[in-house]
C-alpha cells in the first residue's frame, strides 16, 4: 500500500534548491504539479490565495498533483518560495516537471464582481429575515454552468470561499459524481460551508468528521450515492438522487437560520443545451433563482430563452461570466488518479492527518448488496424483448420480483456476487437497515460510509474488506459502485 | 413683576447647586420659595428640570426630590408644568441611580405619586398616562410586582412603546450634541417603530425580535463603542416597594444588577463618565459626567449617504438592526451594489468598481491567524472569535503532539434527518457545547460538572497521598489544592474520566473532555455501537 507523504519527509539532502517568485497585483500565478513531484511552498509576503481560499504567511504547504491557480487580490501584490522534490512513492512514467507561468489576464474581478452581487442578496435576506421572521426569504441559489473544463468547480470553491469570508454559511453542493466533494467519487453531495477549504487534501477539499482531532475543522456533507462517474451512465437514478438531494438541502435551508440567508451554490458536471430537462429538475429541485453561465455565450442565450417567463416575472436572474484562461483540460488518467486520492484519502488520511481504517472479513451472505444499472444494458436488454412483451425477470420468489420492478431502471440484485464484480471496488454502505427494507428506501436512502473490498473468496463466501473504523459493521443494505480501486 | 421673576429663578437656580446631598432643610426651603413665587413657576421648573438632566449622576436623585417636594406641597401649576416630562425625568434618574436608591426610593416615590392629589382637588398629582408609562417601565425592568397573571416574559406592545420612549430621549438628547445623520435617521427608525407597534397587532415572536434589536440599539448608543451583548436575566429581581421614608437613606441591600446599573456601568467603562474615588477603603466615589470633546460618531467606517431616508423606507427598518463595525461596513457597502444589481446584474459584473468593496474581503477584517490565514474583524465579535480560535489551535496542537490521541478514522456521515437537524457550529472552534455526545447517557453530576458555573473539582481519593496527577488527553500536570469550603484537597478544573469509581485517579481537564467529545458524527444507536472511546 502506497500513501502519499508517508517515508518521503523531507530529509535535508534532498530539499532542493528553493526559488521564489513575485505575483503582481491581481495577477494569478498558475502551476500544474504532477502526482510525481511533491511542491512545496509557502507565501513569504503580501496576500495570496487559491481559488477563495488566503493562504498564512510563512506557513508551507504541501501540494501534489494539483492544477490551480495562486492569486494575489490585493494591489501589494505577493511573494512565494517554494522548492520540489520527487515523489518515490510514484513510480510511474508520466512527466515530472512542474509547469508554471504567470498570468495578468484573470477573471477574478468579475468572479469577485459576482461575489458581491451575490452577498448583496445574501445581506438584503438576512436583513429580511431578522426584521420578519414570520415570512423569512431564502437567500441566493445558484447554479453554475458550463462546458467541460471551464473552471465551474473553481468557481465554486470562489463564491463559496469568499461568501464564507463576509460570515455567511452557503451550502455547497456538487452535482458531478465524478469528484468526490468531502465524499467518494460515484456520489453526490451537500456541504455547508462553515469553514475554510483544507487545500492540502485530495481535490483541495477538505476532511469530513472523523473521531479524533484534526487541524482543520471538518465539515459535515450528506451523500447520496449515484454510483458512477459519469451523470448519464444512468440518467434516472441520477435525476431521482438529485430530487433527493434537493428535499433534504431545502429542509436543512429551512430549519437553519444561517444558511437560510447564506443560500445555495450548485456544482454541475459539464451540462448543455441539450441537458435541458436535467437543468429544469435541478432549477426547480433546489428553487434556482440565479444562473450563471461560465464562457457560453450560446448557452446563456438558450436559457434565457426557454426561461424568458421566469426571467420577466424576477424570478431567476442569468448571468454570464467569462472562462478563466486558467482553467485547463485535464485528461481521465489525471481525474482517475485525483480520483483515486480521494478514496485513498477517505480510508487512510494525507500526509498531514493520518486515518486508521480496519481491514476485516465479511461473510457475503450476511448482506444484501445491489448496484447501479448501466442504462446501456438495460436498454440493450429490452431490445431483445419482443414488442408489447413485458420485461419480467425468471426465477423463483415472484413476489419478490414483484417490489423488485419498481428498482428496475434503478438498481438490481447483485444475485450472483462474483470476484469479477467486486473485486478491489468501492461499496457504498446505505443508511438503511437491511431487515424490513422496502424497495423505495433503497432509493431514498442516503450514504452512511463506503467500504473498500479488496478480495471476494468465493469458495468460502468471504469479502476481504476494508472500513473506515474498528468496530461493529451495521448489517445494512449495500450498494456496489462503478468505481474502481486497488491498493 | 418680569425682574423679579427672572432674579428669583436666577437665585434658584443657583441655591439649587447646593443641593449635593440629601438635605431636608435646602428641599423644605426651596418648596416654600416655589410656594412663595408662583408667577416664577415656569422659570423654577425649568432649573429643576434642568438641574437633574445635568447634574452628576449621584445628585440627580435629590433634584428629583426637590421637584416632588414642590410639586406636592407647592401644587397646582407647579405640577402641570411639569406633568408631560415627569416620565423622563423619572426614568432620567432611575437610569442613573444605584440599585439601592432604585429600590429603596424611587420606586416609593413613585409610589406615593399613585395616590396623592394635586394639592386641595382631586385630580392626580401627574397625567395618568405619565404614570402608566412609568409603571410599564418599572415592570419591564423588573421592579414591581406585575399585575396581570401573564408570565413575566411575556412581552406587551405597550412594554416596548415604554422601551422606545425610553430610547428616544436618549437620541433626543446625542441629537442635540452631533449633528450625525445616522443619530437622525435611527430616531426616525424608533419613532416608526412606535407607530408601528400602536397600529399593528404584531405576535410574540415579533415583539421579541423587535425587543432583541431595541436592546442591541440600547447597548450600541449607549456604549457607543462594541459592548459584550447583555443578556436579560431570566429572572429579573424584583423588589418590593419599601415603606422606607424617602428621604432616610435606605439601609445597603444586597446589590443586583439591574439593567440602568449595567448601563450606567457601561458609560463609566466608556469614558463618559469619571470616577474619583479617595484610595481608602469604603471612600465613595464621586461620579462626573464628560462632555465628549469629538462629536459621536458610530463608526468611523461609514461611508455617508444621501438617500438614507429612503433606504430606510427601502430596506424596511434594516438600518435599526445592530451591528458591529464590521457588520456595518458590509451593510453600507452592500447597499451600493444591492442597488446596482436590482438595475441589471450583469452590469454590475461589468463594473470595474469592485476595488472598493474588495476591503470587505481583507483589510476591514484586518486580524489574520498567523496559523492559517482565518481573518477576524477588529470588533468586539472578531476579537472575542480570535481569541477562542487561537486557543483552539492551541488545544489541537498540544493534543496531537500528544501520540495517543492521534489515532483517529473516519467517522460515518448523517442520514438525512440528522443532517437536516446538524447545526455546523458544532464542528467550529466557536463552539459553546457543552453538552456533547457520550456525554447524553452520563448524568451531568456525575462528572462533577455544574451547570452552575461552579469551577469543577475531583476530589484527591482520600486512601492517595500522590498529590500530582495528568490529564488524561492533554498529559499536562495538574497539581492538587485545598477547597476550603469542603475541606478536602481537589484537583481543579477536572472531571473524573466517565466510568470510573471514586477513588480513580484517571481525570481529564474539562475542557480538553468538551473538546474531545465534540458532536462530530451521528447520534443514535448504531453510533453508540460503532463510536470508539475518544479518550
Amino acid at each position: 500500500m502506497s500513501l502519499p507523504g508517508f517515508g518521503t519527509s523531507i530529509s535535508p539532502e534532498e530539499s532542493a534548491v528553493t526559488s521564489s517568485i513575485d505575483i503582481p497585483a491581481f495577477s494569478e500565478w498558475r502551476i500544474e504539479v504532477p502526482f510525481r513531484t511533491y511542491f512545496k511552498f509557502k507565501v513569504i509576503k503580501g496576500v495570496a490565495e487559491i481559488f477563495g481560499t488566503e493562504l498564512p504567511l510563512n506557513v508551507e504547504i504541501q501540494f501534489c498533483g494539483v492544477k490551480y491557480a495562486i492569486y494575489a487580490p490585493l494591489s501589494e501584490g505577493c511573494t512565494i518560495e517554494y522548492a520540489t522534490t520527487p515523489n518515490k512513492e510514484n513510480m510511474t512514467n508520466e512527466v515530472d516537471d512542474v509547469v508554471e507561468y504567470l498570468s495578468e489576464e484573470t477573471v477574478m474581478k468579475k468572479y469577485i464582481n459576482l461575489h458581491l452581487g451575490l452577498e448583496g442578496l445574501r445581506q438584503q435576506i438576512s436583513d429580511h429575515n431578522i426584521i420578519n421572521s414570520q415570512k423569512a426569504k431564502n437567500g441566493p441559489r445558484v447554479l453554475i454552468l458550463g462546458g467541460k473544463c471551464t473552471g465551474k468547480t473553481a468557481l465554486a470553491k470562489i463564491l463559496s470561499s469568499y461568501a464564507l469570508k463576509m460570515d455567511s454559511t452557503p451550502i455547497l453542493v456538487n452535482l458531478n459524481p465524478r469528484d468526490g466533494v468531502f465524499a467518494l467519487p460515484g456520489s453526490i453531495t451537500a456541504t455547508p460551508v462553515s469553514d475554510s477549504f483544507d487545500l492540502e487534501c485530495a481535490g483541495g477539499w477538505g476532511f469530513s468528521t472523523t473521531s479524533g482531532t484534526l487541524y482543520h475543522n471538518p465539515k459535515q456533507p450528506i451523500v447520496k450515492n449515484v454510483g458512477f462517474v459519469n451523470f448519464d451512465d444512468n440518467l434516472d437514478l441520477y435525476k431521482y438522487q438529485i430530487s433527493k438531494l434537493g428535499l433534504t438541502v431545502m429542509s436543512r435551508v429551512e430549519e437553519d437560520p444561517k444558511i437560510k440567508s447564506s443560500g445555495i451554490i450548485i456544482d454541475t458536471p459539464p451540462l448543455a443545451i441539450k441537458d435541458i430537462s436535467l437543468i429544469e429538475n435541478i432549477i426547480s429541485d433546489f428553487e434556482v433563482n440565479v444562473i450563471v453561465v461560465i464562457g457560453n455565450e450560446r448557452l446563456s442565450i438558450d436559457l434565457k430563452k426557454k426561461f424568458k417567463h421566469k426571467l420577466s416575472s424576477a424570478q431567476l436572474d442569468i448571468v454570464k461570466v467569462p472562462r478563466s484562461e486558467g482553467a485547463v483540460e485535464v485528461d481521465e488518467s489525471f481525474v482517475r488518479r485525483v480520483q483515486e486520492e480521494t478514496i485513498k484519502e477517505y480510508f487512510h488520511g494525507n500526509y498531514k492527518t493520518r486515518l486508521s481504517p480496519f481491514k476485516t472479513e465479511l461473510e457475503v451472505r450476511d448482506y444484501s448488496i445491489y448496484k447501479g444499472i448501466l442504462s446501456l444494458d438495460l436498454a440493450s436488454t429490452l431490445a431483445f424483448l419482443p414488442a408489447g412483451d413485458s420485461y419480467t425477470a425468471d426465477g423463483e420468489g415472484d413476489n419478490d420480483k414483484q417490489e423488485e420492478n419498481s428498482l428496475d431502471k434503478y438498481y438490481s440484485l447483485l444475485s450472483e456476487p462474483s470476484p469479477s464484480n467486486l473485486d478491489n471496488s468501492i461499496l457504498a454502505v446505505t443508511q438503511l437497515a437491511q431487515k424490513n427494507m422496502l424497495t423505495k428506501d433503497l432509493l431514498n436512502t442516503s450514504v452512511l460510509g463506503y467500504v473498500h473490498i479488496s478480495k471476494y473468496d468465493d469458495t468460502k463466501g468471504k469479502l476481504r474488506v476494508l472500513l473506515p473504523f474498528p468496530g461493529a459493521f451495521p448489517r445494512n443494505v449495500l450498494i456496489s459502485t462503478h468505481i474502481g480501486f486497488s491498493d | 413683576m418680569d425682574d423679579q421673576s427672572s432674579s428669583i429663578v436666577e437665585d434658584y437656580a443657583q441655591s439649587l447647586t447646593e443641593l449635593t446631598f440629601n438635605s431636608r432643610p435646602i428641599i423644605d426651603n426651596l418648596t416654600t420659595i416655589a410656594r412663595e413665587n408662583p408667577l416664577a413657576a415656569e422659570g423654577i421648573i425649568d432649573a429643576i428640570t434642568k438641574r437633574i438632566y445635568k447634574c452628576i449622576p449621584d445628585h440627580k436623585l435629590f433634584a428629583l426630590f426637590l421637584l416632588d417636594s414642590v410639586c406636592k406641597y407647592a401644587g397646582n401649576s407647579y405640577n402641570i408644568l411639569v406633568g408631560e416630562d415627569i416620565f423622563h425625568l423619572y426614568s432620567h434618574v432611575f437610569q442613573y441611580s444605584s440599585e439601592q436608591n432604585r429600590k429603596t426610593k424611587l420606586i416609593s416615590l413613585f409610589e406615593t405619586w399613585k395616590v396623592t392629589k394635586t394639592k386641595g382637588t382631586n385630580f392626580p398629582l401627574f397625567p395618568s398616562e405619565q404614570l402608566e408609562k412609568i409603571e410599564t417601565f418599572l415592570n419591564k425592568a423588573g421592579y414591581l410586582r406585575q399585575k396581570s397573571n401573564s408570565p413575566s416574559n411575556d412581552l406587551s406592545v405597550k412594554q416596548l412603546i415604554g422601551d422606545i420612549d425610553r430610547l428616544l430621549p436618549i437620541f433626543q438628547n446625542k441629537m442635540a450634541h452631533s449633528s450625525n445623520q445616522k443619530l437622525h435617521d435611527r430616531f426616525k427608525a424608533l419613532t416608526q417603530l412606535k407607530a408601528l407597534l400602536g397600529t399593528q397587532a404584531m405576535t410574540q415572536k415579533d415583539l421579541q425580535a423587535v425587543q432583541s434589536q431595541l436592546k442591541t440599539i440600547k447597548e450600541q448608543e449607549l456604549g457607543n463603542s462594541a459592548i459584550t451583548p447583555v443578556p436579560t436575566p431570566a429572572v429579573t429581581p424584583r423588589a418590593t416597594p419599601r415603606a422606607t421614608p424617602i428621604s432616610t437613606p435606605g439601609k445597603p441591600q444586597q446589590a443586583t444588577t439591574s439593567k440602568a446599573e449595567e448601563l450606567f456601568q457601561i458609560l463609566v467603562n466608556s469614558g463618559l463618565v469619571n470616577v474619583e474615588q479617595a484610595p481608602v477603603p469604603g471612600s465613595r466615589p464621586v461620579y462626573n459626567l464628560v462632555q465628549p470633546k469629538a462629536k459621536f460618531v458610530p463608526s468611523t467606517n461609514q461611508i455617508p449617504s444621501n438617500s438614507t431616508l429612503q433606504e430606510i423606507l427601502n430596506s424596511n427598518l434594516s438600518n435599526s438592526i445592530s451591528r458591529l463595525v464590521y457588520g456595518k461596513l458590509k451593510f453600507d457597502k452592500l447597499m451600493v451594489v444591492s442597488k446596482q444589481i436590482s438595475v441589471n446584474f450583469q452590469d454590475f459584473l461589468n463594473t470595474n468598481n469592485s476595488s472598493d468593496s474588495l476591503e470587505l474581503l481583507y483589510d476591514a477584517k484586518s486580524s489574520k491567524c498567523s496559523i492559517c490565514a482565518k481573518r477576524f474583524a477588529n470588533d468586539l465579535e472578531g476579537s472575542t472569535k480570535k481569541r477562542l480560535h487561537l486557543d483552539w489551535h492551541f488545544r489541537i496542537n498540544k493534543k496531537l503532539a500528544n501520540s495517543a490521541s492521534k489515532v483517529q478514522s473516519r467517522n460515518w456521515y448523517l442520514d438525512d434527518f440528522d443532517w437536516v437537524n446538524f447545526r455546523d457550529d458544532d464542528l467550529l472552534e466557536f463552539s459553546t457545547n457543552t453538552g456533547a455526545i457520550g456525554l447524553d447517557n452520563i448524568k451531568k453530576e456525575d462528572l462533577g460538572i455544574n451547570g452552575s458555573g461552579k469551577p469543577s473539582f475531583v476530589q484527591v481519593p482520600p486512601s492517595d497521598t500522590n498529590m500530582n496527577n495528568k490529564c488524561l488527553v492533554c498529559q499536562e500536570n495538574i497539581k492538587a489544592s485545598y477547597n476550603d469550603e469542603l475541606g478536602e484537597w481537589c484537583w481543579f478544573d477536572c472531571i473524573r474520566l466517565p466510568g470510573e469509581g471514586p477513588d480513580s485517579r484517571k481525570i481529564i481537564h474539562v475542557a480538553c473532555f468538551n473538546e474531545a467529545n465534540k458532536k462530530r458524527g451521528p447520534d443514535g444507536d448504531l453510533n453508540a455501537k460503532v463510536k470508539r472511546e475518544k479518550i
